[in-house]
């Protein structure tokens, strides 16, 4: 028996692969290419080795579920600093833009939140800086220890919130993580040179 | 108690027999993938309201939500829909599944990969957070060689077939299986992907990933399915290639609108948002064609156990997909986008209508399959506990998100969105558990269905007195 057009399973096959792979292409393949080239805004320099490897932790740790990295051109955004800008990823592999704000957005915590003393307190018990916060407590990047050793970050957590008796000290990898975040600040957009 | 063949009609028995241990195989894996990542969803839902409970790198919040998310998705619902359409183009087609040794070869890799994901998650090893392909690159090609392999058995039961026609159910699910080979590739390759580029890839892949696998191979099965339910045909082969074509013609476009507002070029996220409007078409020729199909049969519905499963699922997925419309506005987007409105809805889609087809498939194909009857009480249980859960979910999220928008266009402290919602992230939790209870009583009935001793084998032939 004959089976002609779309009742000849190798035409329907093919016509539903052809069509959508010109759609893959037009659609995910040369965006993705087209914008992978996107040069860097003025200031916006690529990460060092420990900010490289505290991303891998922001990223390991899902971080980006809950805090975007984007500032949209809206009024309730100016909070948290100028519209994002292309130049502003050319950097920013694997990117983190996120989907869900349910904590703030951290494109400028690195300006917001200078310090590491704050950092290190918050990441070990967000309640013990932020009353209401609902962020994950991540004691696992920290050691509790006896005795402290040459060396060793120490982090003052606050009493009652700490282990009793014992000294909390920052890991390398929640050191590495808060030189990440720290590393997120906005570069300035260039201004009209003075003068003109 | 009939002799199986007599459910299906088909010539060999024993390939008979193999196709339903196939179909049983798959259904219980998938259950078993739902039961432990839901598990994960419903945990980190009581951390919104608990952060301290169960404070662990293994059962942290950021862990667990990909686990969740991926699971389900590739896990459960996927392993859960690929066997019940290897059924339907094996029945719809008049033979036996083609090639069962791949078959079998391919419910291994659907596992592997999700064995692989799920413990690589939960070390912290995540394909950079992209939403949907968090799994690591070993379990990404494990399940694209599952997705291959299995789209290569079910072209070839088809290509085997009696008849002249191809059944449009395996027009959705042949056209499935080419989209996401495509996709996974477009995805998986990380060479030309960085920054801003990676945003338009996951963009596209994110969206794609749902409308063209999950809607496909929902909307394959419901197609068979349903007029089988029935008795009776589809109300409109037309309107089901006109579904077909615009489905594939307008989904690839629409992923931008995940990223309205972003960086990525303006016109590129209204270019998504004006094809997101013609997604109606396609949403509206599916939905139309089941629900004129099911008109006047209201009786049949009430009796079955499969059938309220699958007009809940066509119910959702007419809300839910023109939802997805109507909140890919821009002025709309403002106030919804990146709150818990985005959630609500996934669930309603991914949810209310993919989970609930793939368990009316379920319940439509196996006791035919396996001869044994679900209890009908579980089933009620199952579908009641489901469908009260994730209506509670999708409202209590959607006013969680509406809350959370205003709270930040008013300008309030960013903390005032978290207040906001907290009471209703313990509606969800709550709603959370009533869904999870559903998956227990149904991984009871596919324990029915499959390698429970045969009650009415154990009941013996009735005996005719003398």
């Amino acid at each position: 028996m004959k089976r002609r057009g779309m009742n000849d399973v190798a035409v329907l096959t093919a016509s539903a692969f052809f069509v959508y792979l010109g759609f893959a292409i037009v659609m995910g393949v040369i965006p993705g290419m087209v914008l992978s080239a996107t040069k860097p805004l003025h200031g916006v320099v690529p990460l060092t080795a420990q900010e490289a490897r505290g991303r891998d932790v922001y990223v390991g740790e899902g971080c980006s579920y809950c805090h975007t990295q984007q500032v949209r051109p809206l009024e309730q955004d100016r909070v948290w600093g100028r519209p994002s800008a292309r130049g502003d990823y050319a950097y920013a592999t694997p990117q983190l833009l996120g989907t869900e704000r349910t904590g703030p957005d951290l494109t400028n915590i690195g300006a917001r939140q200078p310090s590491d003393v704050w950092h290190l307190i918050h990441l070990y018990q967000p309640r013990a800086l932020v009353h209401g916060s609902i962020m994950p407590a991540y004691p696992w990047l920290f050691e509790a220890k006896n005795r402290t050793e040459s060396g060793d970050v120490t982090v003052a957590v606050p009493a009652g919130y700490g282990p009793a008796g014992k000294t909390v000290v920052a890991s390398q990898s929640a050191l590495d993580l808060v030189a990440y975040l720290k590393s997120l600040k906005q570069a300035a957009l260039p201004t009209a040179a003075p003068g003109r | 108690m009939q002799d199986v063949r007599s459910y299906v009609g088909t010539a060999g028995s024993s390939g008979v027999v193999e196709d339903a241990r196939l179909l049983s195989a798959y259904t219980i894996t998938a259950t078993l993938w739902l039961l432990l990542t839901t598990a994960a969803g419903l945990l980190v839902s009581f951390k919104y309201s608990y952060p301290d409970l169960l404070t662990s790198p293994l059962l942290s919040f950021g862990r667990l939500r990909a686990i969740h998310t991926n699971g389900t998705f590739y896990g459960w619902a996927s392993v859960a829909m690929v066997g019940c359409v290897m059924w339907v183009a094996a029945r719809s087609s008049g033979v036996n599944i083609r090639a069962p040794r791949t078959a079998w070869f391919t419910l291994w890799m659907f596992n592997l990969a999700a064995v692989i994901g799920t413990i690589g998650l939960d070390a912290g090893m995540s394909n950079g957070s992209q939403e949907y392909r968090e799994w690591i690159w070993p379990a990404t090609l494990c399940f694209l060689i599952a997705v291959i392999a299995s789209g290569v058995v079910v072209v070839r039961t088809v290509a085997a077939r009696a008849g002249h026609e191809i059944y449009i159910s395996n027009w959705y699910t042949i056209g499935a299986f080419c989209f996401t080979a495509i996709l996974g590739v477009t995805a998986f390759l990380p060479w030309y992907q960085f920054g801003l580029g990676q945003v338009a890839v996951q963009a596209f892949y994110m969206h794609n990933a749902v409308g063209m696998w999950f809607t496909f191979l929902a909307l394959g099965i419901t197609y068979y399915a349903l007029p089988k339910l029935l008795n009776r045909p589809i109300y409109s082969y037309g309107l089901g290639v006109l579904g077909f074509w615009t489905n594939l013609v307008f989904y690839p476009v629409i992923g931008a609108h995940h990223y309205e507002f972003s960086p990525l070029p303006w016109w590129f996220q209204t270019l998504a948002i004006v094809f997101s409007v013609g997604m109606l078409v396609p949403v509206w020729a599916g939905s139309g064609n089941f629900a004129l199909t099911v008109r006047g049969r209201w009786g049949i519905v009430r009796r079955s156990y499969a059938l309220p499963f699958i007009v809940v699922g066509v119910a959702y997925y007419f809300v839910g997909s023109t939802q997805g419309t109507v909140e890919a506005f821009r002025s709309l987007q403002a106030i919804w986008h990146l709150t818990n409105y985005t959630v609500g809805h996934s669930h309603a889609t991914m949810y209310g209508f993919v989970t609930f087809i793939a368990w009316g498939g379920i319940y439509a194909l196996l006791p035919r399959a396996t001869g044994k009857e679900p209890s009908r009480v579980a089933a009620g249980m199952h579908f009641w506990f489901a469908t009260v859960g994730v209506t509670v979910y999708v409202i209590v999220l959607s006013v969680a998100g509406t809350q959370q928008g205003v709270a930040w266009a008013n300008g309030d402290p960013f903390i005032a969105s978290v207040e906001a919602a907290a009471p209703l992230w313990l509606g969800r939790a709550v709603s959370g558990m009533m869904m999870f209870a559903a998956h227990v009583v149904f991984a009871y009935n596919v324990w029915r269905m499959t390698i429970a001793p045969d009650r009415a084998a154990a009941h013996g032939p009735i005996e005719v007195p003398a």
